[in-house]
């Protein structure tokens, strides 16, 4: 028995014998056999194929089915996958789609990926294709139905993705028992998978239209896909129903404008926004409506958050002037480059806090700023006071040209003021846009006229407004190189998105001019006009990669990056490393690579495998824009790989790899702190020890010094997220940096940086869209998320010093030790528990306070017990409690839980950030507020500032 | 016992006793239709699977193969002898001792070296008796064709025809016959080039014809 066990046969010699017999049954018994056995003898039968086929070919054979799957076997294992297909279509029903055999899995995916190829050329072609094989489809449909079958749910719902049969897809998801999983599970499939946007739109309408039949819809899914789609009655009809029923309706209502309000899409928001004017419906309960109405406009408007975010950046401010005043002391005598930077530095530190302290401490210092840094300075002025709509032009008052009165002030302050009254609109600029109009009509100096451009480039961001894209291109037109450059960029920031036409007027104008600048701002802004469209700019692309002027090149990079931006596809990533390696000019070299850093941002974890070889290029350009591209993809992520990538390249042998290298670091880095990666704390201390340097070169110096602003951006409560949570791209930050990364030809545009960052807030809401006191839990431990520790007063030798101080603590315990050896050594153990207590002490109630408050000094004691004595100190809590509002970082979002039983319930239970309506459960009851307060120094402008604007 | 078996067992009587009466036809009749039960039964290769009846079914089907290449000699179809012997093949290699040896297997092993021989397949000859265990050559079926093939590749064309006589089995004379015909085929593609003329009786001898009748047949046969 033991050797009938393992009785197999040879060869199918005897097996291919017998299909030669005579014998109907005994072919087909010789064929079942050849079946079951084609995995072990293909080689034999192979030789026999031609007999097999002319079974299959003939017609009177009743098995021509079961032929053909063992000739498609037998070439599947030969590796002709193409004729195993064909065959194996020819098997039909014998062609088992739920078999888990290698043969049957490899044919499957072959056949799925001939059909999806077939749909897809399908879907591309003008004229009629032949039909697809129906024997091809059959075998598509009875596989998806197998997946439904088995409640592979997630397989069906991308194998239908896949292959264009949205009647499938749709089949799939209404059979699933969690239809809202399945649902949002099929919004990020067709985000990350679907690469053709026309046809991801497709996916999404029929997504919504499942939605929609749900009993319960959930309308925050709905608008986020209608925002993409770019449905703004659709969105206005469901926030009206909304708004007339219940109180939490309402609260849905408002949460939807907040989360389409961090997608930052102006045009779709004021669409909106008018839509809802229009409906306003006669109704009993009028009064109720109305306000909410007025409420929800306020969100949509974007003032809402915008003034929430302005209050929390001012009450949570954490900038550290010592490391400002280190920098300034440093770069003293350094000249103009390094005074700027400083300023932008300190503009960049308080972007939206309104905390202007450092440029009132300092007003001597500051009125060394002439001509564009002048400009620049004023500007930065805008970045401080970023959000503060209500009292923004009161504040740039005393710059501002004044009407008619030419000759005032000097051009470059009022021009930086214009400038500064964009930044502070932007994106949201219904207010100030007829304003910014009249200033740029009123005035023929052109540093005036770039402020103005500029200004309402960011202030009507998106909008298409026809009035003040001729407004500019008047200016265009004039054939002024400074003015031209920002007009070329205003265009381009107004038609954000659009594919319009007049992207080919713009070219025209770029093939007419003389003037490199006014090409260049041209060229960027053509390529802003593609932003986010995908395929529809490729005729554009080609047109301007193709160019024999390299800077119009250079703008088919920006085109290229910004209308893929944050899709990786892998079209755009290949034509991108294309002209990485092969453009003759540097500038098209360099921001091929750095366009990849936008094309990847979706994928961060992607950017740095793929940019590490072009980062150890000769060519500096090149290095340059890899570490660009790493920065702008893994911005504020903290990554890794990227910050290994950038830390080579921050002691590159050229002076602008370090630059851009360490702002490169810099962005990656924002908002993380020593204890979550050591790397941060080497990075701040190679910042200091650059910028203190003598020695150094201007150019790394400057880095370091923006790199110092970005770190610690935004009073220490911003990052840099080109992404919304939910996943879709933030308009105005990637606008923001791409323009950003412009600074290397010209340095007033690194202000554009501001517009990248997004405030690390949760800010709890409740139906009157006040701040209650309110408690939740970060499951994670308060250090690792904690501020960065301030500075020590000697700051200019702390790097070199925190080391001695724990060598030396350790060394004296040491010798203590020694000396007292065995008398003192239990009363100096005991002095340890105590300190190690005390200090416990400490750390349990710096984490009860909310804010964290630590004063840095025991926090640093700590590290000095940890690391020197042997860990006697208790360990830290595993969580922390926070209240509303809170600073949460992005990492540190998935920690966050609500506490069971608490009075308040968001209304949407993930993703866990930024504005967040809560439901009470205790409406009955007095609710306590948190009181915000704007900047107290609202309307008064920096007094020194006025005097620089005089002289 | 098992109705299939039956059944079986009895068309093997009824064809034997029709290959006792030589009654050829009917023969093969009984054979197809044994080939087309056989199909019914699980435990033949190439699935093996171990049945109660494994054994009794394994040796009927042996059995049944072997009559098939006996009679396929029988009716001189070299076609049905090499199918039949290949079906047969996995009863003699791949069993593995789950039925006893069988007695024709030499025999038949033999003569498939024959047929291979007389289809000049020198090749395929080889691969066979490297299949075959190093002491089956000391036996007498398997010796005769290695040695025929000996004297073949050699040019020793009389002593391949002289060995007809000395043929183990009586399947053999009908390849044996073949043979000569393939030798003297040879010996006259040489004698063609080698001499000009060649007197009746030379001829006769190389040729190896006992009278002048069959040399004279021969040469009409040739031209």
């Amino acid at each position: 028995a033991m050797a009938a066990a393992a009785a197999t046969v040879s060869s199918a010699g005897g097996i291919l014998a017998m299909l030669h017999e005579p014998a109907e049954e005994l072919k087909l018994h010789a064929l079942a056999s050849l079946n079951s056995v084609v995995h072990l003898f293909y080689p034999e039968i192979s030789t026999s194929i031609p007999a097999i086929e002319s079974m299959y070919e003939d017609d009177e054979f009743d098995q021509r089915q079961l032929a053909a799957l063992v000739v498609s076997k037998v070439f599947y294992y030969l590796g002709e996958l193409n004729d195993a297909l064909s065959y194996a279509l020819g098997a039909g029903p014998l062609f088992d789609v739920s078999e888990d055999s290698d043969y049957a899995q490899a044919l499957l995916a072959k056949a799925l990926d001939e059909y999806a190829s077939f749909k897809t050329r399908a879907s591309k072609a003008m004229e009629e294709l032949e039909n697809v094989d129906p024997r091809l489809e059959t075998i598509v449909e009875r596989m998806l139905e197998r997946c439904i079958l088995d409640g592979k749910y997630q397989q069906a719902m991308g194998m239908a993705v896949e292959c264009r049969r949205l009647d499938k897809l749709e089949e799939a998801i209404v059979q699933c028992a969690n239809i809202h999983g399945v649902l949002s599970y099929c919004i990020s499939l067709s985000h990350q998978y679907v690469s053709h946007r026309e046809y991801r739109s497709e996916i999404l309408r029929c997504l919504v239209k499942i939605y929609q039949t749900l009993p319960h819809p959930d309308y925050l899914s709905i608008c986020q896909c209608l925002m993409v789609l770019g449905e703004p009655e659709t969105v206005a009809d469901i926030l009206d129903t909304l708004l007339s029923g219940s109180q939490d309706d309402a609260l849905i209502a408002y949460q939807i404008a907040f989360d389409l309000v961090e997608n930052e899409n102006q045009a779709f928001l004021l669409n909106v926004g008018n839509r809802l004017d229009s409906q306003t419906p006669v109704d009993p309960k009028e009064a109720a409506h109305a306000d909410r109405l007025a409420k929800l406009k306020g969100i949509l408007s974007g003032e809402k958050s915008i003034q929430l975010t302005l209050q929390f950046l001012y009450s949570h401010n954490r900038s550290d002037l010592l490391i400002l005043k280190t920098i300034k002391q440093a770069v003293e005598t350094s000249g103009n480059v390094c005074h700027s930077a400083t300023i932008c530095s300190n503009a960049i530190m308080h972007a939206g806090t309104t905390v202007d302290t450092f440029l009132r401490e300092n007003l001597e210092w500051l009125s060394k700023a002439t001509n564009w840094a002048k400009f620049s300075a004023t500007a930065g002025l805008g970045v401080i006071h970023r959000g503060h709509l209500q009292q923004g032009r009161a504040l740039m008052a005393p710059y501002l040209p004044q009407n008619g009165a030419v000759g005032g002030g000097s051009p470059y302050s009022e021009g930086g003021a214009l400038y500064a009254l964009g930044l502070i609109h932007a994106n949201h600029g219904e207010g100030i846009k007829q304003f910014l109009r009249e200033s740029l009509r009123n005035t023929s100096a052109e540093v005036i006229q770039h402020g103005a451009c500029l200004g309402l480039g960011l202030a009507s961001l998106g909008t298409a407004d026809e009035e003040v894209f001729e407004d500019i291109k008047n200016v265009l037109y004039t054939d002024s190189a400074v003015a031209g450059e920002a007009a070329g960029i205003g265009m381009g920031l107004l038609m954000v998105g659009t594919a319009s036409e007049k992207a080919g007027e713009m070219l025209a104008y770029a093939h007419d001019t003389q003037h490199e600048k006014i090409i260049r701002g041209l060229a960027l802004g053509i390529a802003l006009t593609m932003y986010g469209r995908e395929e529809e700019a490729d005729t554009l692309i080609e047109q301007m990669t193709r160019d024999q002027d390299p800077i119009l090149r250079y703008g088919g990079m920006y085109a290229l990056a910004l209308a893929y931006r944050g899709t990786a596809n892998n079209k755009a990533i290949h034509q991108l490393l294309h002209f990485a390696v092969s453009d003759v000019s540097d500038d098209v070299r360099r921001t091929a690579v750095m366009g990849l850093g936008f094309v990847l941002y979706n994928e961060p974890e992607q950017t740095p495998r793929i940019v590490s070889l072009l980062s150890e290029s000769y060519n500096p350009h090149v290095r340059y824009g890899a570490a660009l591209a790493v920065g702008i993809s893994c911005a504020g992520t903290g990554l890794s790989d990227a910050i290994s990538l950038l830390e080579p390249l921050t002691s590159d042998v050229v002076d602008f790899v370090r630059q851009g290298a360490l702002i490169a670091m810099a962005i990656v880095m924002i908002q993380t702190n020593e204890s979550f990666d050591s790397r941060v704390g080497t990075f701040r201390r190679q910042l200091q020890k650059i910028i203190l340097d003598k020695h150094e070169d201007t150019m790394s110096k400057m880095g370091a010094i923006l790199a110092s602003g970005i770190l610690d951006a935004g009073g220490r409560n911003v990052t840099i997220k080109l992404r919304s949570r939910n996943k879709h791209d933030k308009l105005t930050a990637v606008i923001g940096l791409a323009v950003f990364t412009q600074f290397w030809h010209w340095y007033p545009l690194l202000y554009f940086i501001s517009l990248a960052f997004s405030p690390t807030a949760i800010i709890g809401l409740n139906s009157n869209l006040e701040v209650p006191k309110f408690e939740f839990m970060s499951h994670a431990k308060p250090s690792l998320f904690e501020y960065p520790k301030p500075t020590t007063q000697q700051a200019t030798t702390s790097a070199v010093e925190l080391p001695t101080a724990i060598l030396s603590t350790y060394a004296k315990a040491k010798s203590r030790a020694k000396k007292d050896a065995e008398s003192k050594a239990a009363a100096n153990q005991e002095k340890t528990a105590a300190e190690a207590e005390s200090k416990a002490a400490n750390q349990e109630k710096s984490t009860e306070d909310a804010s964290g408050s630590t004063s840095g000094k025991a926090a640093d004691a700590m590290q000095v017990d940890s690391s020197a004595e042997k860990k006697a100190a208790e360990p830290e809590p595993a969580f922390q409690i926070l209240t509303n509002p809170a600073r949460v970082v992005p990492l540190q979002e998935k920690f966050i839980k609500f506490i069971e039983g608490s009075r308040y319930v968001p209304v949407r239970p993930a993703p866990c950030g930024g504005f967040i309506l809560l439901r009470d459960t205790q409406p009955s009851e007095a609710e306590e507020l948190v009181v915000l307060t704007d900047a107290p120094a609202t309307g008064q402008p920096v007094p020194g500032a006025s005097a620089m604007a005089v002289d | 016992m098992d109705p299939k078996l039956v059944e079986v067992t009895q068309l093997i009587d009824r064809f034997k006793a029709a290959f006792k009466a030589s009654n050829f036809d009917v023969c093969s009749t009984l054979l197809s239709q044994l080939k087309v039960l056989l199909t019914k039964f699980p435990s033949l290769p190439p699935v093996f699977q171990q049945t109660p009846n494994a054994v009794e079914e394994l040796k009927l089907a042996r059995e049944i193969y072997e009559q098939a290449v006996i009679l396929s000699v029988k009716m001189e179809d070299q076609d049905a002898f090499e199918r039949d012997f290949c079906q047969l093949k996995p009863y003699y290699m791949d069993t593995c001792g789950i039925i006893p040896p069988s007695s024709e297997e030499y025999p038949i092993m033999g003569a498939n070296l024959l047929r291979l021989l007389v289809q000049n397949r020198i090749a395929e000859f080889h691969t066979e008796l490297e299949l075959l265990p190093a002491k089956a050559l000391d036996n007498a079926y398997i010796k005769h064709g290695v040695e025929l093939e000996q004297s073949f590749m050699e040019g020793a064309y009389n002593r391949v025809l002289s060995a007809r006589q000395t043929a183990p089995h009586e399947t053999y004379i009908y390849f044996m016959d073949l043979l000569v015909k393939t030798v003297r085929d040879e010996i006259a593609g040489c004698s063609e080039k080698g001499y000009d003329y060649l007197s009746i009786n030379d001829a006769k001898q190389m040729f190896k014809f006992s009278s002048d009748k069959e040399l004279q047949q021969y040469i009409a046969e040739v031209n």
